[in-house]
């Protein structure tokens, strides 16, 4: 009968135009293994980071001949959001790269494995404890930290010390900071440096300095609007007085050290983490030397030794095992470290860190001597920021702006940011 | 099936069904060549607003499955966020510079391409190219780094870099749009060619000026094609993004001057990972469109003139 073929044409049309559609969404990834188990390991870095981790991935793939690992890779804010999608879809990596900032909202959601299962092939002996318990959430390992960070003052050494001002040095203060811009801006005609106001990573130093913490233990907000205005009122000071850069200036930055008034030539230092400050190698030619943050004004220091990137693990991973080889051989293996370098910060593990510390060249190895130089003087890492915090650390800088533009004033900005973080702080 | 019963009610019956059959056919035949677009129309449109809609009324994460909340998205936009009220403020302001900007520009470049002897080709390509490459990604960093202290306006003009002053840059995120004016002009292009040479030439033999003849001949002749632009454009504007996104680095600084709506909406739902937030913003932009969309076609008869309204 015409009709019924009609009819069933159509169902199958339909049903061929669905099928090739689901199967155009569904099969990337797993069908290529060839009969291999097929690892995705995503992270976030530069062209750099990526030669060094597809070497260190080839030696893992040699070493275990029926594990395959895709990477992929892209900058970090691009990755921040590609992975939060992927894991809304339940498809987040078998292995990614992670930000302190990430963790708890990803373990919170269910989206990471909990790694204490896996305890058989992923060694965290070597790692100091205190490093590791960062990636703990609610008592349980999510993620293992993979490089150690601090942060630093990256200055011009050539500039700093024409000026005839006083070279940075341990244990110095905010208030010695503040008079060393001011005295820099007077003696070269430029700003001493970026205006740490935007930050809330400067922020958080400062206010650890006086032994106060961004967030309480119990995720709430740990400082007051009172103590973010002193804050913003110190740093607009210094603004309107020149010693550190305009608002104009400070409102280009983007987590590029090209962008940097330092990296611009437009200021004599900037407040950075010490990885990335390898790229003012290139754009100051004179070189550059790092500082310790400024500490508080009884001398409690404010910076920390932070995990600078994580690995861990997703939740719904077909190859819980293979996959925890895998940060197994990233974090523990000699011969991976050794490729890896300082890439992902100065590794964790104790032992390779020890081995590999003599070896390192160039800017690693001025990193390395800087964290040396504040080993055994630091407190203790805060615990993982609550989920919120991602958001926050732009209406930060939004805020600010509103600041250094001379919108409003230092007080109301901070009331501002206060009840905005409470409120992302409750949801 | 034919061999059984009587002859004449068979036939009757074939000869309905022949009557029938072609128009069932045609209708099955539409509907396979339809699947692909009514597929892809439910799954990639009207699911996705479906869901989009649901989530508006929920406090959805990303991460956690999302609790229905009822209005308060929509209660915690309008009364309790100021920085929702600054995105709507700067959209206007945005919609008002770059729409009229960019139809003036794309109708006296209109203009002096119709009037043009040789070289129509050439020019009409060249005008059009920047709407082909001014969405990319590309094109706005660089139009960035035009903008930029230290760049090419900034040594031009000797007026600091436009996209770090927070009074400047929406003007230089609305100019990265109105150079994209070649869609427009090809359309006005169009229109004007339609026409009637005997008008003009009645108009010229009535001792009318050039001027003159614009505004009594060319702006009612094309008023249809200006409404059928402002209406495109004027919607355009109000989901401006990339640009916005580009020159400000997707923070839309300084001091939130180029915080779009489209923008602050991605913010919310993309860095901040609010995506019931973000979905009942959408929803609010769609609604807003549509309302002014029917202001201005309600306005339109008023000044739209139809040559054939004479005919009738």
């Amino acid at each position: 009968m015409p009709g019924h073929r009609t009819k069933g044409f159509c169902a199958s049309a339909a049903a061929l135009a669905l099928c090739a559609m689901l199967a155009g969404c569904g099969g990337s990834g797993e069908s290529a293994g060839g009969g291999k188990t097929v690892l995705r390991y995503t992270w976030w870095g530069n062209p750099d980071r990526a030669e060094r981790t597809e070497k260190a991935i080839a030696l893992f793939e040699q070493r275990h001949p029926n594990i395959r690992v895709q990477t992929s890779f892209s900058g970090y804010d691009a990755y921040k959001q590609k992975l939060a999608t992927q894991a809304a879809g339940g498809d987040a990596p078998d292995v990614m790269q992670l930000d302190y900032r990430q963790i708890d909202q990803y373990a919170s959601g269910g989206v990471l494995l909990d790694l204490g299962r896996q305890q058989r092939v992923l060694r965290t002996a070597g790692i100091d404890p205190g490093l590791l318990a960062t990636g703990r959430v609610r008592g349980a390992q999510y993620a293992v930290p993979q490089g150690r960070g601090t942060e630093t003052v990256v200055y011009d050494v050539q500039a700093w010390r024409s000026s005839g001002v006083p070279l940075p040095g341990r244990g110095w203060t905010w208030d010695q900071w503040a008079d060393a811009m001011r005295a820099l801006a007077r003696k070269t005609g430029k700003p001493g440096g970026t205006d740490p106001g935007q930050s809330e990573d400067a922020f958080e130093v400062w206010l650890r300095g006086q032994g106060k913490a961004l967030y309480t233990k119990d995720r709430g907000l740990g400082f007051t609007a009172a103590d973010l205005t002193r804050w913003w009122t110190f740093t607009d000071r210094l603004r309107r007085e020149g010693a550190v850069s305009p608002a104009e200036q400070t409102t280009q930055l983007d987590g590029s050290v090209e962008n940097t008034p330092l990296g611009r030539g437009k200021a004599a230092s900037d407040a950075n983490w010490d990885a990335p400050a390898s790229g003012y190698g290139a754009l100051v030619k004179s070189g550059v030397a790092l500082a310790p943050m400024p500490s508080g004004a009884d001398g409690t220091p404010g910076q920390y030794f932070k995990p600078s990137m994580f690995l861990g693990i997703g939740a719904h991973t077909g190859h819980p095992g293979q996959a925890a080889q895998l940060i197994d051989f990233l974090v523990n293996d000699p011969d991976a470290a050794k490729i890896l370098g300082a890439t992902r910060g100065i590794p964790v593990n104790e032992t390779i860190r020890k081995e590999t510390g003599p070896r390192l060249t160039g800017f690693d190895k001025t990193v390395a001597g800087f964290q040396a130089s504040l080993e055994g003087s630091l407190k203790d890492p805060p615990q993982a920021p609550p989920s919120g915090d991602n958001a926050l650390q732009t209406t930060f800088q939004r805020d600010y702006d509103q600041v250094s533009y001379e919108r409003m004033s230092p007080r109301k900005a901070a009331a501002n940011y206060v009840t905005e973080a409470k409120a992302e702080l409750r949801s | 099936m034919t061999t059984t019963g009587i002859p004449a009610p068979t036939a009757r019956r074939s000869s309905a069904t022949a009557r029938r059959r072609p128009k069932h056919e045609r209708q099955g035949a539409a509907w396979v060549f339809l699947s692909p677009w009514v597929l892809g129309a439910t799954v990639l449109t009207l699911l996705p607003m479906a869901v989009s809609l649901y989530l508006s009324f929920t406090d959805y994460d990303l991460f956690n499955p999302p609790h229905w909340v009822g209005l308060r998205n929509y209660a915690q936009m309008f009364t309790e966020d100021p920085r929702y009220w600054r995105s709507v403020l700067t959209t206007l302001t945005y919609v008002v510079i770059a729409v009229p900007l960019q139809l003036a520009l794309a109708l006296a470049v209109a203009l002096a391409l119709k009037g043009m002897k040789r070289g129509k080709a050439f020019y009409r390509s060249a005008f059009y190219a920047p709407s082909l490459l001014g969405a990319s990604m590309s094109v706005a960093l660089v139009w960035r780094a035009v903008f930029n202290d230290g760049g090419t306006v900034d040594h031009l003009l000797g007026t600091g870099g436009w996209v770090n002053e927070p009074g400047w840059s929406l003007l230089a995120v609305a100019l990265l749009t109105v150079w994209q004016f070649g869609a427009p002009v090809v359309i006005f292009l169009a229109g004007l060619q339609q026409i009637p040479a005997e008008l003009y030439e009645a108009a010229a033999v009535d001792g009318v000026g050039k001027w003159r003849q614009f505004v009594s001949v060319t702006v009612p002749m094309l008023s249809p094609v200006l409404f059928f632009n402002l209406v495109l454009q004027t919607i355009q504007a109000f989901q401006v993004f990339t640009p916005a996104f580009a020159i400000s680095a997707g923070k839309g600084g300084p001091a939130d001057s180029t915080l779009v709506y489209t923008l602050y909406l991605y913010d919310r739902g993309f860095v901040a990972s609010h995506m019931g937030y973000a979905s009942a913003m959408a929803w609010v932009l769609l609604i807003v469109i549509g309302a002014v969309t029917a202001v201005l076609f309600r306005t339109s008869r008023t000044w739209v003139f139809y040559a054939s309204e004479g005919e009738r």
